[in-house]
């Protein structure tokens, strides 16, 4: 059930689509139909396979950047309260940015190509990180600090016994927003800087070619989820034992 | 009762008559599209009861497909975006071509000593091209040995002002005219040199429009020519009204661009078939280079490209 009835609605919205198109009561030249969409796949395979490689490798550094980066600030945040008032306005202010009027300037900072493409990504994911990951270290259980205060447990044990594990189901909630995000920060920073899925996208709307945004945003869509994916994954591996969140219940 | 009946049928047809008529450019007011606005200022649209809105545009405004889906009447576009629309099912036509050469090209620093576009595209440095476009597609074609490095481009001149080894498209009537004034001493080559020279700057309509009012669009050819013609021969006051549409664009950048502009408009064809006029052996080579380029699928006939009213 859990994939019959998703694949349902695809196989009713694609099989909708193609009629609308088919028929001519959409022009083809306002939306592609879904046939044309699939034999646009075939037929650029190709061009489709290198923008993914592409996007992908950016989408991943960038997001990993993010979470090495983004994690560690959170840390920091948590220690001091003076920090932490100084700084996380920012992080949430930050989230806003709209990376499309920023992007340009990244290639003045750094060169066309990679390194513009996976700023970009980062810029964009490291934020939610950032705040998911510090309203996970203020949550802890105050009672269980109290425990660990007792026991003259060092600061240290206290954040990595205590406090990042129990801030991993925020941190998990972060990074799928991030996960998401990276993807679209690479596609942005490759209009700007060049290669993968963005300027397959920018090639195909100067030639009008709509089946083949469409199949470029497919597939910028499918690194999304399968990025995605790999975060619940690993929020299974670490949670699903302990948190109630991910434990089965008996 | 009779009266008013009278009076609302009076509204009706003034109505009618005067249906608003949207015209959609693809870029901000600039002496590019000096002879809509002069057609506008002047009253030429007016006295053929034809009631305009001139829609200024932005980067990448889908102005071909806005025509084509009728979202507006008429629409300025570029000689190969009608090509390519039509061959993708849109049935747009051009009925007038301000840019008898194409203005586009590509500016390098002077001090580089480049002599042709071959230079550019055979030399190191990045190459600013928008991805797509089919005389990019062309020209590498052509230049096959290129080591210039092509990436996006961005609009604007930042990155030609903060690297010497950068070379970016043009609209001749534009940036360089900008790098200028920054004391940039630049080469412009058009790509027209090159053989790819489509028509610019072309006011498109649905093909269905010659049928539903064949007067409407004989009226709306003639109105734009005629601010063409009252534009060229003084484009000041028009200059000054686009000036307050568009204040990122100076006073006095108007007026050279303006000056820059006019060769490629006013012809020694245009003297005698008259301004905006098309050839059909123009719209044929057009076809051939970008189904060589293989941005369209199949051959297209030139005389389905354009109607001279």
């Amino acid at each position: 059930m859990k994939w019959i009835l998703p694949l349902a609605t695809l196989l009713v919205f694609g099989g909708l689509l193609e009629v609308v198109v088919k028929s001519g009561l959409v022009p083809s030249y306002i939306m592609p139909s879904t046939t044309d969409i699939l034999r646009c796949f075939v037929e650029e395979r190709e061009t489709l396979i290198e923008g993914f490689l592409s996007t992908a490798s950016a989408s991943v550094i960038g997001l990993l950047l993010s979470i090495v980066l983004g994690v560690s600030v959170a840390v920091l945040l948590s220690l001091s309260k003076i920090l932490r008032t100084a700084f996380y306005p920012y992080a949430v202010f930050f989230q806003t940015v709209p990376i499309i009027a920023v992007a340009p300037l990244l290639v003045i900072w750094f060169g066309f190509g990679q390194p513009t493409v996976i700023a970009s990504a980062f810029i964009v994911s490291i934020f939610p990180v950032i705040a998911s990951t510090l309203v996970g270290l203020q949550s802890t259980e105050h009672s269980l600090l109290d425990l660990f205060q007792i026991y003259h447990a060092p600061k240290s044990t206290t954040l990595f016994k205590l406090r990042l594990p129990f801030a991993l189901p925020y941190i998990f909630s972060g990074l799928r927003i991030a996960a998401g995000l990276a993807v679209i920060g690479a596609v942005v920073g490759e209009f700007v800087g060049g290669g993968g899925l963005g300027s397959v996208v920018d090639v195909a709307r100067t030639t009008q070619r709509l089946d083949l945004v469409f199949a470029a945003v497919l597939v910028s869509s499918l690194i999304g989820l399968i990025l995605v994916s790999a975060v619940n994954l690993l929020a299974y591996a670490l949670l699903h034992k302990w948190h109630a969140s991910l434990k089965e219940r008996t | 009762m009779k009266a008013i009946l009278f009076t609302l049928a009076l509204l009706l047809t003034a109505n009618v008559c005067e249906a608003k008529i949207r015209l959609a450019l693809n870029w901000k007011p600039e002496p590019q599209f000096g002879g809509f606005y002069a057609a506008e200022q002047n009253g030429e649209f007016k006295k053929r009861k034809l009631n305009v809105e001139i829609i200024p545009g932005g980067a990448g405004t889908p102005v071909i497909q806005m025509v084509g889906l009728g979202s507006v009447e008429y629409g300025v576009v570029s000689g190969d975006e009608v090509v390519i629309a039509r061959s993708r099912g849109m049935k747009v036509v051009s009925l007038f071509a301000t840019y008898q050469t194409h203005p586009q090209g590509v500016m390098a620093h002077a001090e580089r000593g480049f002599k042709s576009l071959k230079d550019v595209f055979i030399s190191e440095g990045p190459l600013a091209l928008q991805m797509g476009l089919p005389y990019a597609l062309l020209l590498k074609k052509k230049y096959p040995q290129a080591k210039s490095k092509i990436v996006p481009y961005l609009g604007g001149i930042s990155n030609f002002l903060s690297d010497k080894k950068y070379s970016q498209q043009v609209f001749v009537t534009s940036e360089p005219l900008i790098a200028k004034q920054q004391k940039q001493d630049v080469s412009v080559f058009l790509v027209a040199e090159e053989g790819y020279n489509p028509y610019a700057t072309v006011l498109a309509v649905q093909e269905e429009a010659f049928k539903s009012k064949p007067k409407e669009v004989q009226a709306m050819v003639e109105a734009v020519r005629a601010g063409w013609k009252s534009y060229m021969k003084n484009p000041k006051p028009t200059n000054k009204f686009m000036a307050k549409l568009n204040k990122a664009m100076s006073p006095e950048l108007f007026d050279e661009s303006e000056k820059a502009q006019r060769p490629l408009i006013e012809t020694a064809e245009t003297k005698t078939s008259g301004l905006g006029t098309m050839t059909e052996a123009r719209w044929k080579q057009l076809v051939e280079q970008l189904l060589e380029v293989k941005i369209i699928p199949n051959s297209i006939p030139a005389t389905e490209l354009f109607r001279n009213l």
